[in-house]
C-alpha cells in the first residue's frame, strides 16, 4: 500500500482546470518529485492534498484511507506537513517560537492549560521546547533562536520553515520549491538535509524547478503540464522522455519566474 | 522563563502602588481607581481576542454586560448572594461568546468588526426593552445586595477596590499562563498567518472560538465587579461606545500587560483628570488618539516576542 | 396595505440618505481598506454648516431654488475641504501602519469632529426652518408623499447614476478602479495615488454632505452627535452591499432604509436596531462579504 495515493484528483477554478485527473503513488521512504512548467498546477496539487483547496473530483488516499477534503489541521495531524513556495513564517516572532508551532499537535496540553497550568502541562511545555532546540541544532540555527524571523536572510528563513515542519514529526514532508532563492552552497546543504531527513524515516514529496537538484535527489518523478500528468518514472527515464523535453522547451518563452 | 530585573521591579512597584492607593485617595478617586481596575480586566480580556487572536471585536461591552446582568438578575430576581453568582457570571458570558462567535468567526476583518458591533447593539436593545421582564428596561436594575464574604461585609468602597485588585491579579495570572501555553501561542500564530498556522496542525477556528469564550468569561467576571461597585446595572454602561473604548484601550496601549494598563489609564483615567476642561476635553482627546497612533502605530507597549526558555541561551 | 406603501415611500427616502452616506464609506474603503469612522460626523457637520449658510446669508428666503443650490454648493465645498484635511491629518500618516491603528485614528477623528460641532454650534438640538423647500404633500390613494421626499429620491438617484458613469466610463474613474486594486502597480502606471485618494475623499464627503443636508431638510432636527447613528446605519448599508462595492452601497442603503421603515411600521421603532443588526448578521453568515461583495480566495 502506498503511503499517499492520488486518484483522478481534479481541481477547477472557475473555467480553469488547474489539476486534471492527477494520479500518483508515493511509496514509504521515497523522495518523490513533481516537476512541470510554471502554472502547471503543481502547487495547486499540494493545496488539494493538504486541504487548503479541496479537490472537486477524485480522491486523496493516505495509508489506504480516503482523506479527501479534510481540513488542513487534520491533514497535518495525520502526518502530512508542508512548506510553502513563498515562505510563510510568523514574521514578528522569534525563530524558536516559529518552530514551536510545529510542536502544536504533538503537545499534550489541552485548552484549559492556557488558563491554568498543571505540573504535567509544564513538563509537556518543557519537553516541546527541548524538541525545538534539537530541531534548531539539526538545522544549525540554534544560535538564532531568539532572533525575530522576519529579519533573517532568505536561506535561513527556508531552514526555519523546514525546521517547523520537521519538528512536528511528519510521516510525509511536502516541500514546495525548497531551493527557490537559495545560492549554490545553500542548495548543496539542502540536499544533505533532505537526505538526512529521509534517513530518519520521513517520506518526502517535493516540487522543484532546479532540474539538476531534482534529478540527483529524487527516486521517482511525475511530470505535469496543464494540470495533467504527462510522464512518470525514475529520473533517468524522465530526462530522456521526449514528451517532457517538449513540455519544457515549449514553455520556455511563456513564463519564467 | 525568568523576567528581566527591570520588568520585575516594574511589576512590584505597580502592585505596591495599587495596594497603597486607597490610603491616599479621596472617595472620588477611589471610585475611579476601582473602575480603572475593572476596565483593565476588561481590556485584558479584549486583548485575548483582539490583540492576541487578531479578531476585530468591537462589541466587547456585550460580554461585560452579560456578566453584570447575570449577577444582577441572579441577585435581584432569584435572591442569590452576588458573590455566589460569580461562577454563573463567568460561564454564561463565556458560553455566549462561544455560541455567538461560532457562526461569524469565519468573517474577515471588518466584516467581523461590524458583526460584533451588531451583537452589542442587539443586546443593548433587548436589555432596554426589558426582555422577559427581568432586565429592568432603560433604567436597569437597582439596589443589589452588598457582597458579604465569610461574614465580612464588603460594602465599603475600599473593600470593593481590593476585590478589584484581587481580580486583576487573577487575570494577570491567567494571562501569564496563556502566554506560556500551546493555546496562547496558537492565537499568535493564527493572527500572524492563519493559513500557515492551520497547515502546521492548528485548528485555527477552534482556537478563535476559544479566545472568544475566554475573553468573554473574563469580561463577565469584570461585569460582576461593576455591578457590585454601583449596586446596580444599567444599559448605557454596556453600549457600543463602551466597546469602542475597550477596543481603543488595546490598540492605544498595545497588546501586552503594561500596554493594556497604560491604555486603560490613557483612555479612561486621563479624561477623568481633565474633567474640568469639560467641553474641550474630548475634542483634544480625539487629537491625542490620532497622534498616539501616528507616533506609536503598534500601541505604547506593543507585544514583544522572543520570550524563549533560558536553556536556549548559551552561556 | 396603506401602511405598506407609506412605509415603502418613507423607507426609500431614508434609504436614499443611507445610500448617499454609505457611498462615502464604501469608496474610501475601496481605495484605502479603511473604515472611515469620522464620515458620519462629517455628515452631521454638513447639516450644521448648511443651516449656518442659510441663517447667515439667506435668512428668510423661502422656496427659492437658488437659495437651496447655494446651501448645497457652499456646504459641499466646505465639507469636502474638511474631508481633505481629515485624510491629510488622520489617515495619510498611517497609510503603512497596521490597519487597526488607522481605525483608532478614525475613531479619534470622529471624536474631534463631533466635539468640534458641539463647541461651535452648541450641544442643543437645532432645527432647519420648515419653509426652505415647499411643504407640498400629495395624497395618492391614502399614501402621503411630500415634495422633499421626491427631491431626495430623485436627486439621490441622479447623483448615483452620475457616479456610476464617472467610475465606469471616464479615465479618472478607471484610475480610481486601478488604484483600488493595487496602489503600487497604479503608481507604476503613472497614476498619482495621493491625488486619487484626495479625490475619493472629496467625492465621498460631498455625497455625505448631500446626505447630511437631506437629513436636515427631511427630519429638521439636527444634533451634534447624530453622526454616529446615521454613520453606523450607512456603514451597515455599505457592509450589507459588500464594502468597497459602489452599486452594493446603493442597494444596501435602499434595502436597509426600507427594512427599517417596515420594522417601524409593523413592529415598533424601539426594536428597529435589534432587527436591523440581526438581519445584518444573518446576511453576513450566509454571504460573508455582503450581497455584492467579491469572494477573494487567498493565494498560496
Amino acid at each position: 500500500m502506498a503511503l499517499l495515493e492520488l486518484k483522478n484528483m481534479t481541481k477547477r477554478f472557475g473555467g480553469l482546470t488547474a489539476v486534471d485527473h492527477l494520479n500518483l503513488k508515493v511509496e514509504q521512504n521515497q523522495i518523490y518529485g513533481i516537476i512541470g512548467p510554471n502554472g502547471a498546477g503543481k502547487t495547486t496539487a499540494f493545496n488539494c492534498i493538504t486541504g487548503i483547496h479541496p479537490p472537486e473530483e477524485g480522491a486523496v488516499l493516505w495509508q489506504g484511507k480516503e482523506i479527501t477534503g479534510a481540513p488542513p489541521h487534520k491533514v497535518a495531524a495525520m502526518g502530512i506537513v508542508r512548506t510553502f513556495q513563498t515562505i510563510r513564517l510568523f514574521t514578528e516572532m522569534s525563530v524558536a517560537e516559529n518552530v514551536m508551532s510545529g510542536r502544536h499537535f504533538q503537545s499534550n496540553q489541552r485548552w484549559w492549560h492556557g488558563i491554568c497550568h498543571t505540573p504535567a502541562s509544564r513538563r509537556d511545555e518543557k519537553e516541546n521546547w527541548l524538541k525545538v532546540k534539537e530541531a534548531l541544532e539539526f538545522f544549525k540555527i540554534d544560535h538564532l533562536a531568539a532572533e525575530p524571523v522576519g529579519s533573517l536572510a532568505y536561506g535561513i528563513q527556508r531552514k526555519v520553515e523546514m525546521a517547523r515542519a520537521l519538528v512536528s514529526e511528519p510521516k510525509l514532508l511536502i516541500l514546495d520549491e525548497p531551493a527557490a532563492g537559495l545560492n549554490d552552497s545553500e542548495t548543496m546543504e539542502l540536499v544533505e538535509t533532505i537526505y538526512s531527513i529521509r534517513n530518519q524515516g520521513v517520506t518526502i514529496l517535493l516540487i522543484e524547478h532546479n532540474m539538476d537538484l531534482v534529478m540527483t535527489l529524487t527516486d521517482y518523478i511525475t511530470v505535469i503540464n496543464f494540470g495533467k500528468p504527462i510522464a512518470e518514472g525514475i529520473p533517468d527515464a524522465i530526462q530522456s522522455d521526449p514528451m517532457v523535453i517538449e513540455a519544457y522547451l515549449g514553455s520556455e518563452d511563456d513564463d519564467d519566474e | 522563563m525568568k523576567k528581566s530585573p527591570n520588568k520585575k521591579i516594574g511589576y512590584t512597584v505597580f502592585i505596591l502602588a495599587m495596594l497603597l492607593f486607597p490610603a491616599l485617595a479621596n472617595p472620588k478617586w477611589l471610585a475611579i481607581g476601582s473602575t480603572f481596575l475593572i476596565f483593565s480586566v476588561v481590556g485584558l480580556s479584549e486583548d485575548i481576542i483582539l490583540g492576541k487572536g487578531g479578531m476585530f471585536n468591537m462589541g466587547h461591552a456585550l460580554f461585560f454586560g452579560i456578566g453584570a446582568y447575570t449577577a444582577a438578575i441572579a441577585n435581584h430576581t432569584f435572591g442569590i448572594p452576588i458573590l455566589y453568582a460569580i461562577p454563573l457570571a463567568i460561564l454564561i458570558p463565556a458560553l455566549c461568546g462561544i455560541i455567538l462567535a461560532g457562526p461569524i468567526i469565519h468573517l474577515r476583518g471588518d466584516y467581523l468588526l461590524v458583526a460584533t458591533i451588531g451583537f452589542n447593539i442587539v443586546f443593548l436593545q433587548l436589555v432596554e426593552n426589558d426582555i422577559f421582564g427581568i432586565t429592568g428596561g432603560p433604567n436597569g436594575i437597582f439596589g443589589l445586595d452588598t457582597p458579604t464574604f465569610l461574614g465580612f461585609d464588603l460594602a465599603s468602597p475600599t473593600a470593593i477596590y481590593y476585590l478589584g485588585v484581587a481580580v486583576l491579579l487573577l487575570t494577570f495570572y491567567v494571562m501569564a499562563n496563556l502566554d506560556k501555553s500551546k493555546a496562547g501561542r496558537a492565537l499568535h500564530y493564527l493572527r500572524l498567518d492563519d493559513l500557515a498556522a492551520n497547515s502546521i496542525g492548528i485548528n485555527t477556528r477552534g482556537y478563535k472560538i476559544f479566545a472568544f469564550g475566554l475573553g468573554a468569561g473574563i469580561a463577565g467576571l469584570a461585569g460582576v465587579l461593576l455591578a457590585i461597585q454601583y449596586s446596580a446595572v444599567s444599559p448605557e454602561a454596556f453600549n457600543f461606545m463602551q466597546s469602542v473604548l475597550f477596543f481603543s484601550i488595546v490598540l492605544v496601549g498595545g497588546s501586552s500587560l503594561p500596554g493594556i494598563l497604560m491604555g486603560t489609564f490613557v483612555m479612561f483615567v486621563l479624561p477623568e483628570i481633565f474633567r474640568d476642561f469639560a467641553t474641550w476635553r474630548y475634542f483634544i482627546f480625539g487629537f491625542a488618539m490620532i497622534l498616539a497612533m501616528i507616533l506609536r502605530p503598534e500601541g505604547i507597549f506593543p507585544a514583544r516576542f522572543g520570550k524563549i526558555p533560558d536553556y536556549f541561551k548559551k552561556g | 396595505m396603506d401602511i405598506f406603501f407609506q412605509q415603502l415611500v418613507n423607507g426609500l427616502t431614508i434609504g436614499s440618505i443611507f445610500a448617499l452616506v454609505a457611498l462615502g464609506y464604501t469608496m474610501v474603503y475601496g481605495i484605502m481598506k479603511l473604515i472611515n469612522f469620522a464620515h458620519g460626523d462629517l455628515v452631521a457637520m454638513s447639516a450644521f454648516v448648511g443651516l449656518s449658510v442659510y441663517d447667515q446669508f439667506l435668512g428668510g428666503t423661502t422656496n427659492s431654488l437658488v437659495a437651496v443650490l447655494t446651501i448645497f454648493a457652499a456646504t459641499g465645498v466646505i465639507i469636502a475641504m474638511a474631508g481633505i484635511i481629515l485624510e491629510r491629518v488622520a489617515y495619510r500618516p498611517l497609510r503603512n501602519a497596521p490597519r487597526l491603528s488607522a481605525v483608532v485614528s478614525a475613531l479619534g477623528a470622529s471624536l474631534v469632529i463631533q466635539n468640534g460641532i458641539m463647541l461651535i454650534w452648541g450641544p442643543r438640538m437645532r432645527f432647519f426652518p420648515a419653509d426652505i423647500l415647499p411643504a407640498t404633500t400629495w395624497n395618492i390613494g391614502g399614501v402621503y408623499i411630500s415634495f422633499i421626499q421626491v427631491v431626495i429620491l430623485v436627486v439621490s438617484l441622479l447623483i448615483m447614476a452620475g457616479l456610476i458613469f464617472f467610475i465606469d466610463k471616464t479615465r479618472v474613474g478607471a484610475a480610481i478602479r486601478a488604484t483600488s486594486i493595487d496602489h503600487d502597480a497604479s503608481r507604476l502606471m503613472g497614476i498619482d495615488v495621493n491625488r486619487i485618494i484626495t479625490l475619493i475623499f472629496v467625492i465621498g464627503t460631498f455625497l455625505g454632505a448631500v446626505g447630511g443636508l437631506f437629513i436636515g431638510l427631511y427630519y429638521r432636527g439636527i444634533n451634534f452627535n447624530m453622526g454616529w447613528n446615521y454613520g453606523l446605519y450607512a456603514f451597515v448599508a455599505a457592509i450589507i452591499g459588500g464594502i468597497g462595492n459602489i452599486p452594493g452601497a446603493m442597494v444596501g442603503g435602499m434595502l436597509l432604509g426600507i427594512f427599517k421603515a417596515f420594522i417601524a411600521g409593523y413592529v415598533s421603532s424601539t426594536w428597529a436596531d435589534a432587527f436591523t443588526f440581526t438581519l445584518l448578521i444573518a446576511i453576513l453568515v450566509v454571504r460573508p462579504t455582503g450581497i455584492m461583495g467579491e469572494r477573494v480566495a487567498e493565494k498560496v
